[in-house]
């Protein structure tokens, strides 16, 4: 597999985590030690001031019906992925401002609109659509909607932003924003 | 031995005949006998919110309508809610123009998030509000006079009834405990009492089917069909009980210093007809060193509670025409099943555990004794290795249960009341039924 991981100015990428394939990190983003983030079926791009936290996976699972070139997965901004959590999509696209609690599982055929919550320990395996702002919650996956988006996690990201980097070895940023070309990748 | 989430695979047996683990049961150190939450007496301390820990007066609670006065929980999933603050962005004011002279002004806006389904007070329109606690919207039950109208009437017929009881009652001098119990403090009978335990009473509709109206109906006043109208539930108030001997109306502590505590270390598949090893933990909690015999569990003596009962009110207060009001006995009580298709070998020895020592706690050398009953030694603590044996007949499946007795000296460090002779050493009786899990067919 190409290891091919572009990592944008300002986003605090942690050594210790397992970064395979063809991976954009957008700038602000936060990853925690031991994520893996892994790119088999396409690219994945995570767009900017996302928390992906400890022992998360993010996978772009490989499907039969694998496009060529593959389609990449784009990961909104301000999405936040909580320790534990696990993301197969192979759709193309995840909204933005979603929270992913502890231990929750999205399975490759659940396409995630924006805003949405999946509780701790969920487990969304059948084909299904969430609605923006759709939350679920509890052992029963008890569905109900937000009126409003997740409030963004922006002092969180700040103290993260500069505390990271005193306790752990950080990967350098490798890729220097072009103005022209990062507008295309928000395009998509 | 109890476990938090896990199931219970000890049980004791109460002298009125439940069967609980251990943690749930209490002790009576003047009637020497076991107690559980069945057979005492619950005594209203007073209230307190658990979460913020505040304590108010009981006047004041009934008040509050039994609830904190400045925390909430969700309406739409029970959790606590938490408060959240925000710094607000002062509405610009295109006629002022002047943005930066308003930012100066921008404090902290609070509103309440509940981190378990995502709910706020936001979604249902309740505005944020510019201090952290209190302050929120009391919301009025439409029908508060008509509610107060018939409590009027109610309390009313309670004096009424009263009157006419204390006429009755007169006559009897029937006495009473002297403590306020739950009922007359909470109007709790002990049949609700049990239903909140979670004992079946009445059948019922199952409760996934009312579910949907739970949350709905958390809210009784208002009782809203609309998710848009679930308001903050004010959180309702929990009580400090302290719990009485409903015989001796004392104190009562809890066992783990007084009966010894049973624990299974292994035990080997079971199997029809086979034989199997079992390693229990027996250990000697108290201050003083204690003689345990493994007894068959038929031999274990019927608690005479009523007898007895009846012999010191016959003495003494049947003279004075009082008599104890023991019909909840009857309620509660219930026959011991000891029949099961598992059965032991008890060792004939009588087995020795000296006093519980919290330093040798420290002590690396562990007494390493060993012979066919006793694995290993240690302070006040031994390992036993018993034979099991399982039924030819035993039915595959879980829950196979081994009833055992314990016979044990107890000292008993409470002074007597003052006629009564001084008897210090006891031979008491605990029966346990140990959970050993699934009988496997060959
Ligand atoms: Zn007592
Ligand atoms: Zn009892
Ligand atoms: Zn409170
Ligand atoms: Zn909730």
């Amino acid at each position: 597999m190409a290891h091919n991981v572009k990592i944008l100015p300002g986003a605090t990428v942690c050594e210790d985590c397992t970064l395979e394939g063809d991976i954009t990190i957008g700038g602000g983003t936060v990853i925690h030690p031991r994520v893996s983030i892994i790119a088999e079926g396409g690219p994945i791009i995570i767009a900017e001031y996302c928390i992906i936290e400890e022992y998360s996976k993010i996978i772009h699972k490989k499907s039969e019906k694998q496009e060529n070139p593959p389609k990449p997965l784009f990961i909104g901004a301000h999405n936040v992925f909580e320790v534990g959590c696990k993301l197969e999509s192979i759709f193309g696209h995840i909204g933005e401002s979603n929270v992913f609690e502890c231990k929750s599982f999205v399975g490759t055929s659940v396409r995630i609109g924006s805003g949405c919550v999946i509780g701790a320990a969920c487990n969304l395996t059948a084909p299904q659509t969430l609605a923006d702002n759709t939350v679920i919650w509890g052992a029963e996956n008890n569905i109900r909607e937000a009126l409003e988006k997740q409030p963004s996690q922006v002092l969180q990201l700040d103290f993260l932003g500069k505390v990271m980097p005193n306790y752990h070895r950080l990967r350098k940023q490798n890729f220097h924003k072009r103005q022209p070309s990062r507008q295309s990748q928000d395009g998509k | 031995m109890a476990y938090l989430v896990q199931p219970d695979y000890v049980k004791y047996t109460c002298t009125c005949g439940q069967q609980k683990p251990i943690t749930n049961l209490y002790f009576c150190r003047h009637c020497l006998k076991i107690r559980c939450s069945f057979c005492i007496s619950h005594e209203v301390d007073s209230h307190y919110c658990a979460n913020c820990l505040e304590n108010m007066p009981s006047s004041e609670a009934r008040l509050k309508k039994n609830r904190c006065g400045s925390c909430f929980d969700c309406p739409s999933c029970f959790h606590t809610l938490s408060t959240r603050a925000t710094v607000a962005q002062p509405r610009q004011d295109p006629a002022a123009g002047d943005a930066k002279v308003e930012n100066k002004q921008s404090k902290k806006m609070y509103y309440l998030l509940c981190f378990n389904c995502r709910w706020t007070s936001r979604d249902v329109g309740i505005p944020d509000q510019p201090v952290a606690t209190g302050g929120w919207p009391e919301r009025v039950n439409p029908f508060n006079s008509r509610v107060n109208q018939l409590l009027d009437f109610y309390k009313a017929v309670v004096q009424q009834e009263k009157q006419e009881k204390l006429d009755k009652e007169r006559k009897k001098y029937a006495i009473r405990g002297k403590y306020i119990t739950l009922t007359d403090k909470t109007g709790l009978t002990m049949a609700m009492a049990r239903n909140i335990a979670g004992l079946p009473s009445s059948e019922g509709a199952p409760s996934s089917a009312i579910a949907n109206f739970v949350p709905s109906q958390a809210s009784a006043e208002w009782q809203p069909a609309d998710v848009a109208r679930l308001y903050p539930l004010a959180r309702p108030l929990s009580v400090k009980r302290s719990q009485r001997c409903r015989l001796c109306d004392h104190n009562l502590t809890k066992p783990d210093y007084h009966v010894p505590e049973v624990k299974i270390i292994s035990c080997e598949t079971l199997k029809p007809g086979a034989t199997c090893a079992l390693l229990l933990k027996l250990s000697n909690p108290t201050a003083h060193e204690m003689q345990i015999t493994l007894v068959d569990p038929a031999e274990v003596p019927e608690h005479q509670e009523r007898e007895e009962g009846r012999t010191i009110e016959k003495s003494l207060e049947k003279s004075l025409c009082l008599e104890k009001d023991m019909s909840w006995l009857e309620a509660v009580s219930r026959k011991v099943d000891v029949t099961s298709p598992l059965s032991v070998t008890r060792p004939d020895v009588t087995l020795t555990l000296a006093q519980r020592d919290d330093a040798a706690e420290y002590d690396d050398d562990a007494h390493t004794h060993s012979d066919d009953v006793i694995l290993w030694r240690k302070s006040n603590k031994l390992a036993l290795r018993l034979q099991v044996q399982v039924a030819e007949g035993a039915v595959e499946g879980p829950g196979a249960r081994l009833p055992l007795a314990l016979r044990y000296s107890y000292r008993n460090t409470v002074p007597p009341a003052s006629a009564a002779p001084l008897v210090r050493d006891h031979v008491l009786y605990v029966a346990v039924l140990l959970d050993l899990g699934q009988v496997y067919a060959e």
